[in-house]
């Protein structure tokens, strides 16, 4: 149905089987039950800010390490060697996606597999972050001081590097070509470093470096925090309960809650592209965009993504009005927008997990093989790995519905907690708090569901 | 009452993943069958039938007819059909891998249709 070359997602093929119907009615069930266990059980507690202290134990054992140049290096060692192997192989190697290097480590390693892990461990992306590597060994050289001072922006352009981002992988239909890849991997390169040189290293990342602040947020949820003294040296590690993290102070603003829309609403995209309501949708437009050609292809899907952000933005917002009328105190709306957006990132990442599970699975063992012949030259470096086949037995049908259905389940009971939590320190009293959470029950309820509904239509049939 | 609240939670969930483990994995088909699928390609552009089904384990024969030359290639097992314009070329496998997987006309990545293998 579309001609041949355009991906239909990012780059690889998915073998997902569409969940049968019991699958979605027993999880979606569950959501419901457990929902209410949750509003029953945890009824009335603190208060203030004492709602939002979690428990957290000192990890004295890891601070050695933490507090060492060796993982930073190692991990930057890593991030400049395989930002140098997209390019090369991106530029050098097989037209063909699925015999290329450099779609394996940006879609699969890095997109895919760095966010989970990060989600799970910890920032991985503070260690592997290829540009702050290259910075700080040129400053080892030569002094930089910014030449410019940040505009007040907010995360506004970060946002923007992620929905560009965004489209490369879901609607530019461009993401299979190893070429277009590099090249945007060298631009995207002499950005950064160009935006850390002038602006200065850290106003640069926190503001304008989309993965940055990102991974940023992924890393929240995980269980490693780490605190530093004013130079940014490390203090002390701690171990926490994963999730709990998003409720430590944060900046508020808009342009920190639209971030974290927007990385609710790509996701969910990426896993409405492969539905049958799309696919009708896709055919009802295409007079509109089949007479512009392989551009007509790109706009219809941006217009897409774009539309779905602006939704999710505003059934967001509409609750949490709801939320506050419900609280009835006068609370700063942006603050508690921002407190709320956050609560529901374990959603948006365990959706994540489980839409990418079975793809991580398969695609990360096919890119075996090409260790024997990166660029596609006929070499045979590691004849050994050469005949490699991804194996199943990680991602059999059964063993990704289990997976999926866990993840989400468990996502959605840190998120419920979360924002029970979060209602507990914004609201006066523990009635009001608990009353203001109905609506954001409401609404995670309503994008667990989605995010279940999304994964049991889930087909890579094309018509 | 914090210790219980948490203990109550962790109880119900633990139920949860015990019967979704139950009703995915505790029920499982008929044994392996040995199932044999005739398909027609024309024109190296669609295939008939366009999906092909089959079950976890069965043993699978897929004949293929096309009235051109060319491969059409199963994805997911990797296993490729050298049609010869007017002949039979058939590929006997065991289905170990559940999923959806494209069948493909290889030379033009053109999709044919499907094998969906069920657990």
């Amino acid at each position: 149905m579309f001609a041949s070359g355009i991906a239909l997602h990012g780059f690889g093929l998915r073998y997902d089987l569409p969940a049968p119907l019991y699958w979605y009615l027993f999880a979606a069930a569950g959501v419901v039950v457990i929902s209410f266990v949750l509003v029953v059980v945890f009824a009335g507690e603190q208060v203030g800010a004492k709602a939002v202290q979690y428990p957290r134990r000192a990890a004295p054992s890891l601070l050695p390490l933490a507090r060492s140049p060796l993982p930073r290096g190692v991990g930057g060692t890593v991030g400049v060697l395989t930002l140098l192997a997209i390019i090369v192989t991106g530029l050098f190697g097989s037209a063909n996606a699925a015999l290329n290097p450099a779609e394996y480590l940006v879609w699969i390693f890095f997109w895919v597999g760095t966010v989970i892990l990060s989600g799970l461990v910890g920032n991985l992306w503070y260690l592997f972050n290829p540009w702050t590597a290259m910075y700080d060994l040129i400053t080892r050289v030569v002094r930089l001081g910014p030449v410019w001072k940040l505009p007040d922006v907010g995360v506004w352009p970060a946002a923007a590097a992620y929905f560009a981002f965004a489209c490369l992988e879901l609607t530019s239909g461009m993401a299979n070509r190893p070429w277009v890849v590099a090249i945007l991997a060298i631009a995207y390169t002499a950005l950064t470093l160009a935006g850390m040189i002038l602006f200065g290293r850290d106003e640069w990342l926190e503001h304008c470096e989309g993965f940055t602040v990102l991974f940023g947020i992924v890393g929240r949820f995980s269980p490693l925090e780490a605190e530093r003294d004013t130079t940014g040296a490390i203090t002390a590690v701690y171990i926490r309960p994963w999730g709990v993290g998003l409720l430590k102070p944060s900046p508020t603003g808009w342009d920190r809650v639209f971030f974290v829309i927007l990385m609710l609403s790509t996701l969910a995209f990426d896993g409405i592209l492969a539905t049958p309501a799309w696919q009708d949708f896709n055919i009802t437009l295409e007079p509109l965009w089949l007479p512009m050609g392989p551009w007509g292809f790109f706009v219809v899907r941006t217009l897409g993504m774009t539309l779905l952000t602006v939704a999710f933005l505003l059934v967001f917002i509409a609750f949490i009005e709801m939320v506050v009328f419900f609280g009835n105190r006068k609370v700063d709306l942006v603050a508690t927008a921002t407190g709320f957006a956050l609560t529901l990132v374990p959603i948006a990442l365990v959706y994540n997990a489980a839409h990418y599970y079975s793809y991580f699975v398969i695609q990360s063992q096919a890119f075996i093989p090409l260790l024997n012949d990166p660029l596609g030259k006929g070499w045979h470096l590691l004849p050994a790995v050469a005949g490699i086949q991804p194996s199943f037995a990680l991602a059999q049908a059964s063993t990704v519905w289990f997976i999926q259905i866990v993840l989400i389940v468990g996502g959605h009971v840190i998120a419920v907690y979360l924002s029970h939590l979060r209602a507990g320190e914004r609201f006066r009293t523990a009635q009001r708090a608990l009353l203001s959470q109905y609506p954001m029950l409401v609404l995670m309820v309503t994008y667990t569901m989605t995010s279940l509904l999304i994964l049991a239509q889930s087909t890579t049939k094309a018509g | 009452m914090s210790r219980y609240r948490f203990v109550i939670v962790a109880a119900v969930l633990v139920v949860f993943v015990a019967v979704g483990a139950y009703l995915l994995f505790g029920n499982k088909s008929s044994g392996p069958q040995i199932v044999t699928i005739n398909v027609t390609v024309t024109g190296g552009t669609s295939m008939k039938p366009p999906d092909l089904s089959a079950h976890h384990n069965d043993t699978v024969t897929i004949n293929i007819t096309s009235d051109t030359d060319g491969e059409v290639h199963l994805h997911g097992y990797d296993i490729a059909f050298e049609a010869k314009a007017g002949q039979v070329v058939s590929q006997t496998f065991k289905a170990v891998n559940t999923g959806d997987f494209p069948i493909e006309w290889e030379s033009t990545s053109t999709e044919l249709g499907h094998l969906i293998v069920n657990p």
